[in-house]
């Protein structure tokens, strides 16, 4: 075996400029698909991060039902405070309360329909992104009650601030269903996430102001989770599942993580390894038939050769692994060379990350900010591996039985 | 009585190329014993490479019997001739054929390689054909890098490094000029007389012919005459 190795690596260094040119074709195509592979992971992570990080979070506790129907009347009782206490004492677990509902925002000249968000501005920290995202002021803080100056706070996105017309220290209406649901507030902060959604669509405010307008008392909607290593998710769940009926037995809970909340989401992140594997396939069933043509041409010009192999004793099926082994040689070298320059380069565009501003409009719709960070899983790594070694003996079959299926005399004769 | 090396029992081979059939050899018997140095001649197309090709096992016969060494190759599957042919038979050829990426020795080695021969044996047997040759200077040179006579000396080497019962050798003087053909044939004589390989040639070439001990003439494909010489 080691002298076949040693025939069929001289054998490719013997047409070298074809090698070299099936080498660079394999190499470039592949580090093509890793960074389109890698730019689709990047903006898909973007877009999950951003979504988890703003409003899905990893892992939310409601009562049960909430999520099927978010009626404003389903909420845990007691401002949710056992429940917190509970969650965090799993280790690296922070929980935020949240009180929700549907209003409407009215500036002086435009209205928009929002989703009112009651949080407690250091809890919700823990646990959000928004709180990072602030460009001018921050959450409200709680409004003390009696004291006649002050308006109480809401933050919004700097999208709607625009739809709105309204800048930090404006006063805003606030409408919410039901005998308590009017309020006059003033923005204490504006906030710019990724997502532009978002953005047009939340309006933070105090959780008691929150719970105040809403008419929800002391009772919350959704108690928010973040992990110091979202990895631990499984064990979390497992953990909330197994003890928060433990805290409160009386009250029916649903615990969900973000893929439950936002399934088509999660299907995304699938549907881009799936996309992976497509390309690859693609990529390298094009190969196949360039590889194939190398081999062939490189197996017409030797036929002569192969007739004198066999003539001194070569067994047919040593003449197979030879021509395998050169097919296999090119492919995992250029399979090699590609993964060593589509890694680098989703690494650098990685670190540096992408400036997209051009299109940032279209892609924070989406919810993924100007800049994507291209990224790789360890799988999109092997795959192509596997798919290299595929390819290299899908290509050889044919140029391989070709060599070995002529018998010694009529190999000699070729011309 | 001389042992049998080669034996062809009225062999006949029939070429086709659409309805066209060409009859290259035509019920042909042949007899080739231990130290023969004999060789096949006749005109271009009358069968010599044909038959050297059959006995050799390169090819099959349409009809007839092949022996070498007493083994019917006729119904061999092409893995046991390929295993005959490495253990019984070597092989010179017109155009020399030695491999090219290898280097001389390496080409000598190669056989030795399929033979199962230790890596440090191996290395030592080719070199030491090499030298007997007077070729050890050219051990490491590829056929590249060396003239037509220098590699068909390499491919004799080659042919007798596996200890083979007989050398066929196709036309091994065509390509070379007179002096070179003259040392080459000195060399198989030497080799046939000093180390007792048998050699069987094909050839049209008349300082083969002069060497020869045995001279079976073939003309479109059957064989015409045949002419034994004493030494």
């Amino acid at each position: 075996m080691r002298a076949l190795l040693q025939i069929a690596w001289r054998n490719l260094w013997r047409g070298w400029r074809r090698s070299a040119v099936v080498l660079s074709a394999l190499t470039v195509g592949l580090a093509a698909c890793l960074v389109l592979v890698g730019w689709s992971h990047g903006w898909v992570r973007q877009m999950v991060d951003s979504a988890v990080s703003t409003k899905l979070a990893l892992l939310a506790v409601h009562a049960r039902g909430y999520q099927a129907n978010p009626d404003v009347e389903r909420t845990l009782g007691e401002g949710g405070r056992a429940l917190v206490a509970a969650i965090e004492r799993f280790p690296g677990a922070a929980a935020s309360p949240r009180a929700l509902g549907d209003g409407l925002v009215q500036s002086a000249r435009e209205s928009a329909r929002v989703v009112l968000v009651g949080v407690l501005p250091e809890r919700e920290a823990r646990v959000s992104a928004v709180a990072r995202s602030f460009v001018a002021g921050g959450f409200p803080e709680a409004t003390p009650i009696g004291v006649g100056h002050g308006l109480p706070g809401v933050a919004i996105g700097a999208a709607l601030a625009e739809t709105l017309k309204v800048r930090l220290g404006d006063k805003v209406v606030l409408h919410a269903p039901g005998e308590t649901g009017l309020g006059a507030f003033r923005i204490s902060g504006i906030f710019r996430t990724q997502s532009q959604g978002f953005d047009k669509s939340q309006a933070f405010l105090h959780l008691e102001d929150a719970q105040r307008l809403l008419g929800a008392g002391d009772g919350v909607h959704e108690i928010a989770i973040a992990l110091a290593d979202p990895r631990e998710l499984p064990a979390l769940t497992a953990f909330a599942l197994a003890e928060l009926p433990r805290v409160r037995p009386d009250e029916p809970l649903e615990v969900l993580t973000w893929k439950e909340r936002e399934p088509r989401l999660a299907a995304m992140l699938d549907l881009m390894a799936s996309t992976a594997w497509i390309a690859y396939a693609m990529m390298f069933a094009g190969m196949a038939f360039g590889i194939a043509n190398a081999l062939l041409m490189s197996v017409y010009e030797r036929i002569r050769e192969f007739g004198v192999l066999r003539s001194l004793g070569l067994p047919a099926r040593q003449l197979v692994w030879m021509v395998l082994i050169e097919s296999l040689l090119l492919t995992l070298g250029g399979a090699l060379l590609g993964l060593g320059l589509g890694v680098s380069a989703v690494w650098l565009m990685g670190r540096v990350g992408v400036d997209l501003a051009g299109f940032s409009g279209g892609l924070s719709q989406l919810g993924v900010g100007a800049t994507v960070y291209p990224r790789l899983e360890a799988l999109d790594l092997v795959s192509p591996l596997g798919l290299a070694l595929g390819t290299a003996l899908l290509a050889a079959i044919w140029p391989a039985w070709k060599a070995a299926s002529l018998r010694p005399a009529e190999a000699l004769r070729h011309v | 009585m001389a042992e049998t090396v080669l034996e062809a029992q009225r062999v006949t081979k029939i070429y086709r190329a659409g309805a066209i059939e060409t009859v290259a050899l035509s019920d042909v018997d042949l007899v080739v014993e231990r130290g023969e140095f004999s060789a096949l001649s006749g005109p271009s197309g009358s069968g010599k490479t044909t038959l050297l090709n059959l006995l050799g096992t390169l090819d099959r016969p349409t009809r007839g019997r092949v022996f070498v060494s007493g083994q019917d190759t006729t119904e061999m599957r092409e893995a046991e001739r390929a295993h005959l042919r490495l253990r019984k038979l070597g092989f010179v050829f017109q155009a020399y054929n030695l491999v090219p990426v290898l280097s001389a020795l390496e080409n000598v080695e190669f056989v030795l390689l399929l033979q199962g021969v230790p890596t440090a044996e191996r290395h030592r047997r080719a070199l030491a054909f090499l030298r007997e040759l007077g070729l050890a200077e050219l051990a490491e040179k590829r056929p590249n890098e060396m003239s037509g006579g220098q590699q068909q000396r390499v491919a004799v080497a080659r042919a007798i490094a596996s200890d083979p019962e007989i050398v066929l050798a196709d036309e091994p003087t065509a390509n070379l000029d007179s002096k070179t053909a003259e040392d080459l044939l000195d060399l198989m004589q030497r080799l046939n007389r000093e180390r007792g390989v048998t050699f069987l040639f094909s050839t049209h070439d008349p300082r083969v012919m002069a060497r020869a001990r045995r001279v079976v003439r073939l003309v479109d494909g059957q064989i015409a005459s045949e002419e034994r010489r004493g030494e």
